[in-house]
């Protein structure tokens, strides 16, 4: 009931207070997502420091938050916050994780002259830049093909991105010299990537005795995607297509939207940032590896439902996708950190999955409830 | 409105029932009596309170002050279950329907008969075939049909069924024919009458004055919560019915006068596609072109033909004098033609985005220089709009799908109104909206007409088309019948060319019937 009665009053966005504005940035429907991540990091910090099942690790030391989660977060954050615009439009990207690792094998084969890729240049480039591109670019190429086949073929997208799921899995092994990992080690400036650290030198006293860390450019180049990607799902005529083709595909094209453009264009979008989560795999892995994005799209995909995503489409933000992101994040986390082992992180992700749609299936019917319940 | 004379037994008594939801007074003191043995009809406009009153007789709502007796029995509905109990049964105008089960499982649903722990097939369909057939419906009901492949008439019947299998005396029906063939009318009508012969009390709400005067015998018409009077419906004119339901005259609902530009803004020459067989036509700027004819006839598909929708096989499309090749609704936006389709939910509205975003979406392109919308220029934009056609929203943000129906309409309008168009098509605009929203829709369209729109108006409403067509148009199976000037066409010319056979299609050959 509440809901609604905020949802009548027209609320002003600029003469808000301090606090109303904190509101609106986070998004008033993603409150609860925030609630849960709190109560979350609490249970998490109670258990690791209370009951000290393993004494050294506290879930409030610099170690663990810049170290182990802020870094464990980006690979799955970068591919959720992509599917997150696919979502919206009410289709899904399976193929994300393996347009990872197509991403890892070209950026590293493309640096370091190895591979079908990098025999295809003959020379290496030994150029950070370069690599970096080539990751992004193969990703992109990945998602015109995805956007072909849904759009052209008109397959439907859960099908044709499993099939290329399959395809593009076997793409990264063709890639790679004989199917083997390209090592990168001898590129620090690439592996920096991944091992680098942002205001190390900053004074900020230790936490639990653990000293500060600074920030991993990798969690830097999350943010700066997110952010990205927010400016572009909120105020470009690109990010209103999205929602509108999520919400009614058929009204869209009749109010003039093309379809076809932005789902291809909404493909490569999210090719293209999985390539640059591929790119970074093969920086922290150091070597570009045909398996490294194998079993990240279920993540990435119960990420974005947890985030407040509709299954059915027209809704959804980034911003909730980002504090899902961090919830899974801290989840796996607290459980390496009381021990579980890694099987019963995966039937916990797997159970998360199906309760954030089931979650969303319920919203969506109420929703549909009071939009029949108006009419009337 | 009360009457002091001894009510009969069965009689619903409704007694200064008043309900407000936020600041919104939705019923203010209503008092009425629902007799046995009475069609009696519930009018009004969308928001009249028409629904709330339903809802407080079924006991989805708790009135704020009043109450509801039946015999003397003070009711006090906390949920639907004890209204049904009593006898009382609202039947909405989308039945929720089990998909995957057939018929008999449907009106048993909840109290299935059962033998050894398991349903007892036989015994179901024996009861449900019995039942059908006492009602006369075993030709349109067959009982093997799964939910999912009911029509929206047959998921009605199922409806009534399952209110009848347990001795309702009270029954209310809201807008049941707004989805119905003509046919189907007649049988629903049928049984209604013979349910109120056998004592049932029943509520009638419709829109539709023509049935309304047919079926019911007295009509209560609410407006802005009140009861404004409750007569027998041989009392009541149409246009008193309209008065009293909008509280003015609406004599001069159609107040068209004629354009007399001679300038061509699009001309149509030998369409053919799939749906049409050499249909040419022509409109002029500031003149409303009326497109009649039977469902089916190709109007809509017409519509969507020229709107870059649908592919057309061959024919020539001249805007302004000019040919244009239209591949996509984005191509026949760019230009200079809008359109607002028949079906609202489906093909008008993103329901779950704001009216803002659904009436700047045509106009995506214009306000986003560097794809970047301008937020504030929109808000001027489709603020002006949505303030010109007065479409009644609590802000731009709310959702599309939770306005009523003549307001969803207007949002759609105030698209095309923004985006400027040359031509404009409207697919049946005043479908399933109140009697206010129509007249509102009626001179908007002259107004717009009068600044030098074309507009092509498809309508299945004689009246309006009549009423507001400088020129009208006549389709029948795919193509045009016959052009009838507006002032001198009158109702039976335009049936018979929507209607009488073969007369141009015996010169011409016969018509390829049309496949889909």
């Amino acid at each position: 009931m509440n809901k609604d009665i905020t949802a009548q009053l027209p609320i002003s966005q600029k003469n808000g207070s301090a606090f109303r504005r904190v509101i609106n940035v986070i998004g008033v429907d993603n409150l609860s997502l925030l609630f849960a991540l709190v109560v979350l990091v609490f249970l998490v910090t109670v258990a690791s420091g209370w009951f000290g099942f393993n004494s050294g690790d506290k879930f409030f030391t610099w170690q663990n938050l810049m170290n182990s989660l802020a870094q464990a977060i980006v690979i799955v954050g970068l591919l959720a916050v992509g599917e997150t615009v696919v979502i919206i439009a009410g289709a899904l990207d399976i193929s994300v994780g393996s347009i990872a690792s197509i991403g890892s094998v070209v950026s590293a084969s493309v640096l370091v002259g190895a591979g079908t890729v990098g025999s295809l240049a003959f020379i290496p480039t030994n150029n950070v830049l370069i690599a970096v591109l080539a990751g992004i670019i193969a990703g992109v190429l990945a998602g015109v093909i995805n956007g072909f086949i849904v759009t052209k073929l008109r397959v439907n997208p859960i099908i044709a991105t499993l099939g290329t799921l399959a395809a593009f899995a076997g793409i990264a092994f063709l890639l790679a010299p004989d199917g083997k990992p390209v090592g990168v080690l001898t590129q620090p400036q690439f592996t920096w990537l991944a091992q680098g650290r942002f205001l190390t030198e900053t004074p900020i006293p230790p936490l639990n005795g653990s000293n500060w860390t600074g920030i991993p450019v990798l969690t830097v180049i999350l943010v700066i995607v997110a952010v990205f990607v927010h400016i572009i799902m909120s105020y470009t005529d690109f990010g209103r297509a999205i929602y509108a083709i999520g919400g009614n595909d058929i009204a869209a094209r009749l109010a003039g939207i093309n379809l076809t453009r932005v789902r291809v264009l909404m493909y490569m979008l999210s090719g293209g940032i999985s390539g640059l989560a591929g790119v970074l795999l093969t920086a922290r892995t150091t070597s570009g590896n045909p398996i490294n994005g194998t079993g990240l799209e279920l993540q990435a995909i119960t990420a974005v439902f947890l985030g407040g995503a509709a299954t059915a489409g027209g809704k959804g933000t980034i911003m909730g996708t980002f504090l899902a992101v961090i919830l899974v994040g801290v989840l796996n986390n607290g459980m390496n950190l009381l021990g579980f082992n890694t099987f019963v992180q995966r039937v916990a992700l797997g159970l998360l999955l199906i309760a954030a749609v089931a979650v969303s299936q319920w919203r969506q019917a109420n929703a549909e409830r009071a939009r029949t319940r108006a009419e009337r | 409105m009360t009457e002091e004379t001894t009510t009969l037994p069965g009689t619903l008594e409704v007694r200064n029932v008043s309900k407000a939801f936020l600041n919104v007074q939705a019923l203010e003191d209503v008092s009425l009596d629902i007799r046995p043995g009475e069609i009696l009809a519930f009018m009004g406009e969308n928001g009249a309170g028409k629904s709330t009153l339903l809802k407080i007789i079924n006991g989805d709502y708790q009135p704020d002050a009043g109450s509801i007796t039946i015999d003397g029995k003070r009711l006090s509905f906390s949920s639907p279950k004890q209204a049904h109990e009593a006898g009382i049964r609202v039947i909405y105008q989308e039945p929720e329907i089990v998909p995957g089960v057939d018929v008999p499982e449907n009106i048993w649903v909840g109290e299935l008969p059962k033998r050894f722990g398991l349903i007892d097939r036989r015994e179901l369909n024996e009861k449900a075939q019995r039942r059908i057939r006492e009602y006369g419906f075993e030709d349109v009901l067959p009982i093997h049909l799964m939910g999912d492949e009911l029509s929206s008439a047959q998921r009605q019947l199922v409806e009534i069924l399952r209110a009848l299998k347990r001795g309702v005396r009270v029954l209310a029906l809201d807008e049941p024919t707004s989805s119905l063939t003509d046919e189907e009318v007649e049988r629903l009508f049928t049984l209604v009458r013979r349910l109120r012969d056998e004592g049932v009390a029943i509520i009638y709400v419709s829109h539709r004055i023509n049935e309304i005067k047919r079926l019911c015998d007295r009509i209560a018409i609410l407006r802005d919560g009140r009861l404004v009077a409750v007569e027998p419906s041989s009392k009541l004119t149409d246009a008193d019915i309209v008065r009293l339901m909008v509280g003015r005259d609406l004599s001069d609902v159609f107040k068209r006068q004629p354009a007399d530009t001679e300038q061509e803004a699009l001309r149509v020459e030998d369409l053919y596609s799939h749906w049409h067989n050499g249909v040419s036509f022509h409109i002029n700027a500031g003149e409303v072109v009326g497109f009649s004819g039977l469902v089916g006839a190709g109007r809509s598909e017409l519509a969507k033909v020229l709107f870059g929708e649908y592919p057309k096989n061959s024919g020539r499309i001249f805007l302004k004098g000019e040919e244009v090749n239209i591949r996509r609704p984005d191509d026949a936006i760019a230009k200079g033609i809008g359109f607002a389709p028949e079906d609202r939910k489906r093909e008008g509205l993103v329901l779950m985005r704001s009216v803002l975003e659904n009436v700047s979406m045509a106009i995506l392109r214009q306000i986003s220089p560097f794809h970047f919308v301008r937020k504030g220029l929109e808000r001027t934009i489709v603020g002006e709009f949505v303030e010109k056609l007065q479409v009644r929203t609590p802000s731009l943000e709310q959702e599309a799908g939770k306005l009523s129906g003549g307001n969803q309409q207007k949002v759609v309008l105030s698209r095309w109104l923004a985006a400027k168009p040359k031509v404009l098509i409207l697919d049946e605009p005043t479908r399933g909206i109140d009697v206010g929203a129509k007249a509102e829709i009626y001179r908007l369209v002259d107004e717009l007409a009068n600044e030098g729109l074309a507009i092509m108006f498809i309508s299945s409403e004689l009246p309006e088309i009549l009423g507001l067509s400088d020129r009208i148009y006549v389709m029948q199976n795919g193509r045009i019948t016959g052009e009838l000037s507006g002032k001198s066409a009158t109702e039976e010319a335009v049936l018979e060319l929507a209607m009488v056979d073969n007369l141009s299609a015996a010169k011409t050959g016969p018509a390829k019937n049309p496949e889909g």
